[in-house]
């Protein structure tokens, strides 16, 4: 950035700057970077199976206790043959998917409108801790007299999973706006609705958006829960299955697949995040 | 509330009293750990319609909380504010505010930014946005219309806050160390700036600075303030005999370094 004064004017006038780096060689700079990071990435991995394997190869106890990547990736092409991969994902992903949006939904949306009641905050604030600590597991025999064995259940726990943390995010995200910001608002003639809208909602972005991808990992784990109380499909159900059956080698196969699942819901909140705060992206 | 801004603005103008904010007698304390500290002791200032007045006191004097009194944010303890000749409780109408920090909304464009006070009071979008943009070219900003905060300098984002201010055509100017953090050469301008805008305009300013050559070279009169709890300590009404929006002029008159030395001494710094 360049700037020139007119003195006689009084005025200053900002110019943009020819960049030293061309934009081109930075994004080829940036590219390589990632290239890097991924290859580490793959490297590491491809330590971490190859002593897996080398551990269990000549070793039929080890190989029976802690499978090996080939019987894992035997496990893996089975279940895209029969099928079983794509609909345990497909159940497991959209139970985890439902739960997600449903509890940072209502969870969102609870912890903003505390912001506006100070009073009510502080009325709630020891229940809300109450529920965050109730381990979601020890509610699942309810949820299941209560929903029944099929998808809502599990929604229901993938739910419960993530609503409380989504609460107390966001409400974090909202009072912790710049007092004198609101100030400035409020000097501004703006009403309470207004400094909510235009203020404390787009500031709480980055905390929610930080709760968001905290719960990809709650939701998932509350639907796969829900799967092991009582299911006959998704990728809780193959975990249960296979472990009860000792057949280690496919309780890793789906838990790829879970991996997986995490991953991608990771990845599209990234994506999400990215489209709906364009101001992040420069820096 | 457009209703009493525009009566507000019409008993203002109709009537013409010659003071924009008049305060009496102001006295304002807050409890810490169960004891009442008083902050502001006895204040009485007038800022008359049109007049830069500068505020100057030692450091934790109770300027914000001043500031922040004759906004409406808090209410005094006891003491009268008046606003354009009227004794109002709660937020003045027609009048801008400006701290050091910028304030700038991160997630809004230069633009943005400026047009929050025009949409707040419900002004349409082609409206609005025209006037800001023009308010940003006034301050040189042109072609910055659409860079986010973060793309912008110091200097730069100030001059955002300044013109998010002035868009709202406010009478009377409240500013707590408005260029505080900008280096001399930005501030020097960004104040001549002001001064141009300000006394074009028509407007009134109160300047809180802890800075004796700002509040000299840009007020009309400049208000000492003393220790805890605050009092009026000495005015000096500045008359340098030149065009008061030249910032360097100002510095170089005959009585400037006269004025600063006085204020310094009255402000009685000792090293601590």
């Amino acid at each position: 950035m360049r700037t020139e004064i007119d003195s006689e004017l009084g005025r200053i006038t900002y110019l943009s700057a020819q960049k030293p780096v061309s934009s081109a060689t930075r994004r080829r700079r940036r590219l390589r970077t990632a290239a890097i990071v991924l290859a580490t990435q793959v490297a590491l991995l491809a330590v971490l199976l190859g002593f897996w394997d080398r551990m269990t190869t000549n070793n039929s106890q080890a190989a029976f206790m802690f499978g090996s990547p080939s019987a894992m990736a035997g496990f893996l092409g089975q279940m895209v043959s029969d099928g079983s991969l794509w609909s345990d994902t497909y159940v497991t992903g959209l139970e985890t998917l439902l739960g997600f949006l449903v509890g940072n939904f209502v969870g969102t949306v609870l912890g903003l409108s505390l912001w506006y009641s100070r009073f009510v905050s502080r009325v709630v604030e020891p229940f809300v801790i109450a529920l965050g600590s109730i381990p979601i597991i020890a509610l699942a025999p309810i949820i299941i007299i209560w929903f029944g064995t099929g998808l809502i259940s599990k929604v229901a726990m993938s739910t419960l999973s993530v609503v409380i943390v989504a609460l107390v995010t966001s409400y974090k995200g909202a009072v912790g706006v710049d007092p004198d910001q609101v100030n400035l608002m409020r000097t501004l003639g703006a009403s309470k609705f207004q400094i909510f809208r235009k203020l404390v909602v787009p500031a709480s972005l980055t905390d929610i958006f930080a709760g968001l991808k905290l719960t990809v990992g709650f939701a998932l784990i509350g639907a796969i829960v829900g799967e092991f109380m009582s299911s006959s499909e998704g990728l809780g159900h193959a975990i249960f299955k296979a472990g009860s059956l000792y057949i280690i080698p496919k309780v890793f196969a789906a838990l790829v697949a879970t991996i997986a699942l995490a991953l991608l819901l990771t990845f599209l909140v990234g994506r999400t995040e990215r489209l709906l705060m364009p101001w992040r992206r420069i820096h | 509330m457009n209703g009493v801004n525009i009566t507000a603005r019409a008993i203002a103008e109709a009537t013409a009293p010659a003071a924009s904010l008049v305060v009496q007698h102001l006295a304002k304390s807050y409890e810490v750990s169960g004891r009442m500290v008083p902050v502001i002791g006895d204040l009485s200032l007038t800022l008359d319609n049109g007049q830069i007045v500068s505020i100057v006191g030692p450091s934790g004097c109770g300027k914000t909380t001043l500031l922040n009194t004759l906004c409406g944010l808090v209410p005094p303890d006891s003491g009268r504010i008046s606003w354009y000749g009227r004794e109002i409780t709660g937020q003045p109408q027609n009048v801008g505010y400006m701290l050091q920090k910028d304030l700038l909304l991160p997630w809004r464009t230069a633009l943005g930014n400026v047009m929050v006070g025009l949409e707040i009071r419900g002004v349409n979008a082609s409206e609005a946005k025209d006037r800001s943009r023009a308010m940003l070219d006034q301050l040189g900003l042109h072609g910055f219309a659409d860079h986010y905060p973060s793309t912008l300098s110091g200097g730069m984002r100030q001059r955002v806050a300044l013109a998010r201010t002035l868009v709202n055509e406010p009478a009377v100017l409240l500013l707590d160390e408005p260029f505080a953090s900008l280096d001399f050469q930005n501030k020097l301008l960004i104040e001549s700036d002001t001064a141009k805008l300000v006394r074009r305009g028509g407007r009134s300013l109160l300047l809180i600075t802890h800075d004796i050559e700002e509040a000299v070279s840009l007020a009309d009169q400049v208000i000492v303030l003393s220790k805890r709890p605050t009092q009026v300590k000495a005015v000096y009404n500045i008359a340098l005999g030149i065009e008061r929006t030249d910032m360097m002029a100002a510095r170089d008159s005959r009585d400037f370094s006269k004025y600063v030395r006085r204020i310094w001494a009255d402000l009685d710094v000792v090293l601590q």
